[in-house]
C-alpha cells in the first residue's frame, strides 16, 4: 500500500471517512452528458419539439399585436415554447433516465462505492440545465432571427422566472421518477403529466378556450404559471405573485414528495 | 501512517437473519473471516448466498444480527466501509453508453488512491476493449469489467458475487489469477462460487450454505475429510443432500 496517504489512520488501520471530491463530480457530470448525447432519440424531443411548435405558430402570431408593440409571439407563443423546452427535459427525459438507472441497478452499484447515488441526481440536473440552455438558445435564435420577436422588457425578471420554472419542472420530474415503478411507467407517466400540464397551460390553443375552472387550475400548475409569468415579464407587466407562488410551491412540494418516496434500488 | 492492524477480523457477521415476504433467505448466519483469507460461499440456487454477501457488504439491512467489516458498521460508518470494501454485484448494470475506459475512469474518481486504469484492464483482460461501450460488451466481458470496478479503489476486503459464472475457460483462468494476485497482496476475498474446482483452487475456506443456514465451514480438504466423502462434490451432496451439478 502507498505510504503517501495524508490521513491519519485509526486503530484498526481503516482510513477516516472520505468523500469523492470535485473532480469526481465533474467526471460524473461529463459521463452523464455523454449518456444524454449518445441517446440521440432522447435529445430530439426537447430540442426539436419546441422548434416545431414555434415554427408552426410564430408567423400568424407575429402579426397579431397585443400590447405596447408586443405581439402574440412575444406574449404567448415564445413563453409557451420556452416552457415546453423545460417541460420535456424536466418532466419527460430526466425521470426516464433515473428510472432506467434504478431499474438496471446502476444506482445500486454506485451505492456500493464511496460515491453517493445522489451525485447522479445532481449530475443529471446539471446536464439537463445545459440541455435547457441549448433548447432556449435555439428557440430564441429562430424567434428573433426568423420571426422578428421582441426582446423581453424585463430581462432580469424573465431570467428569474425561467430559473424558478426550471426548478418546478425538475420537481415534477423527480416526483415522476420517485413514484414510477418501472422505466416504461416513468416514460408513460412523464408524457401524460407533461401533456396534461401543457393542455391546461395553453399548449393546444389558448387557455381562453378551456372551461373556466380548468383554466384556473391550469394557471396554477407549473406549465400555465410559467407561460403566464414569462409573458408578463416579456411585456414589462408586473408578474402575478400567484404564479410565482405556484411555481415555488411546486418546487417545495415536489422535492418533499420525491425525497420521501425516491428509492435508489 | 501506522501499519494496518491485522488482528481485526476482516468480516464478522453475527446471527444474520433476512426474510423477503414469507421466505427466509438467510437464517441465523454467523461467520468470521480473518484478514487475507480467501473464502468461498457455496450452495445451490436459493441457498442464500447472494443475500448473505449483500448483508456483509451492507447493501441490505438484516432483520436482525450485525455485521462488521474491519471493525466498522457498514450502515453507520458507510463512508469508511465503502472505501475499504470492493463489491461486485450479480445483477447490477453500468451506464450502457459509456466505454470500458470511461467507466473505469469514473469509478477510479470515487476512491482516494485508485489503481491505475491500465493495470485494472490488464488484470481482467479488457485492455483491447477499452474503447468499447458497455452495451456492446459480451456478458462475460461485462462481468469482468464489473470485477475491475470492484478492485478500482484498492480495497482491503472484496466481495465477488459472480466471479466466473458463464465465463469461458480462458477468462475463468484469468479471473482465478486475478484472485490469486489479490491473495498475494493480502486482500481478503469473499466469493460466491458454483464450482468445486474453483473453491479448491482459490479458497482457504469454504462456507456451505443450505436453505439460508451455514451447514459447514472448513477448508476444502477438511470438508471432504469430515463428511467421509472422496471429493468435494461428494462432500457437498453429503452435507446438503443436494447436488451442485444441477446449478448452471
Amino acid at each position: 500500500m502507498s505510504t503517501t496517504h495524508p490521513h491519519t489512520t485509526t486503530v484498526s488501520g481503516t482510513p477516516p471517512a472520505w468523500r469523492p471530491g470535485l473532480r469526481s463530480w465533474l467526471v460524473l457530470t461529463v459521463c452523464e452528458a455523454k449518456m444524454v448525447v449518445r441517446d440521440t432519440a432522447g435529445l430530439v424531443v426537447p430540442l426539436v419539439l419546441p422548434l416545431l411548435i414555434l415554427v408552426m405558430s410564430a408567423a400568424p402570431a407575429a402579426d397579431q399585436p397585443v400590447t405596447g408593440g408586443y405581439t402574440a409571439l412575444d406574449v404567448y407563443v415564445l413563453p409557451l415554447v420556452l416552457t415546453v423546452v423545460l417541460g420535456t427535459i424536466g418532466v419527460i427525459n430526466m425521470p426516464s433516465f433515473l428510472a432506467y438507472y434504478r431499474r438496471t441497478g446502476i444506482l445500486r452499484r454506485l451505492s456500493a462505492t464511496p460515491a453517493s447515488p445522489a451525485m447522479v441526481l445532481v449530475a443529471q440536473v446539471a446536464v439537463s440545465a445545459v440541455q435547457a440552455l441549448i433548447g432556449l438558445a435555439g428557440a430564441l435564435a429562430v424567434a428573433f432571427g426568423v420571426f422578428g420577436a421582441h426582446r423581453p422588457a424585463h430581462l432580469g425578471t424573465a431570467v428569474a422566472v425561467y430559473l424558478l420554472a426550471m426548478g418546478a419542472m425538475y420537481a415534477v420530474g423527480m416526483v415522476v421518477a420517485a413514484l414510477a415503478p418501472t422505466p416504461n411507467a416513468a416514460v408513460a407517466i412523464g408524457l401524460v403529466a407533461f401533456f396534461a400540464l401543457g393542455a391546461l397551460g395553453g399548449m393546444f390553443g389558448g387557455v381562453s378556450s378551456l372551461p373556466a375552472p380548468l383554466a384556473t387550475v391550469g394557471e396554477w400548475l407549473p406549465f400555465g404559471a410559467t407561460v403566464a409569468a414569462l409573458g408578463s415579464a416579456w411585456v414589462g407587466a408586473p408578474v402575478d405573485p400567484a404564479h410565482l407562488l405556484a411555481l415555488a410551491a411546486t418546487v417545495v412540494l415536489g422535492s418533499g414528495i420525491a425525497a420521501t418516496f425516491f428509492r435508489w434500488s | 501512517m501506522s501499519t494496518p492492524d491485522t488482528s481485526t477480523p476482516a468480516v464478522v457477521a453475527t446471527r444474520l437473519r433476512k426474510r423477503y415476504g414469507g421466505t427466509t433467505a438467510v437464517d441465523d448466519v454467523s461467520l468470521r473471516i480473518e484478514q487475507g483469507e480467501v473464502v468461498g460461499v457455496l450452495g445451490v440456487n436459493g441457498a442464500g448466498k447472494t443475500t448473505t454477501v449483500e448483508l456483509v457488504a451492507g447493501l441490505r439491512r438484516p432483520d436482525s444480527g450485525s455485521v462488521r467489516v474491519l471493525g466498522l458498521d457498514p450502515h453507520r460508518e458507510r463512508g469508511r466501509v465503502r472505501q475499504v470494501l470492493g463489491v461486485q454485484l450479480q445483477h447490477a448494470s453500468l451506464h450502457a453508453a459509456l466505454t470500458v475506459a470511461e467507466l473505469v475512469g469514473l469509478y477510479r474518481t470515487f476512491y482516494p488512491q485508485p489503481r491505475p486504469t491500465a493495470e485494472l484492464l490488464e488484470l481482467v483482460g479488457l485492455t483491447e476493449q477499452r474503447t468499447v461501450r458497455f452495451e456492446r460488451l459480451s456478458g462475460g466481458q461485462q462481468q469482468r469489467l464489473s470485477i475491475a470496478l470492484a478492485l478500482a479503489g484498492r480495497p482491503r476486503v472484496v466481495v465477488l458475487d459472480e466471479l466466473t459464472t458463464g465465463l469461458d475457460p480462458r477468462a475463468r483462468r484469468r479471473m482465478w489469477a486475478a484472485v490469486e494476485s489479490l491473495r498475494d497482496e493480502a486482500v481478503t476475498v469473499l466469493l460466491v462460487s458454483h464450482t468445486m474446482e474453483e473453491v479448491e483452487r482459490l479458497c482457504d475456506r469454504v462456507l456451505l450454505l443450505d436453505a439460508g443456514r451455514v451447514v459447514a465451514s472448513d477448508t476444502p480438504a477438511g470438508l471432504v475429510a469430515s463428511s467421509g466423502a472422496d471429493t468435494l462434490d461428494d462432500a457437498f451432496v453429503a452435507l446438503t443432500g443436494k447436488s451442485l451439478e444441477v446449478v448452471e
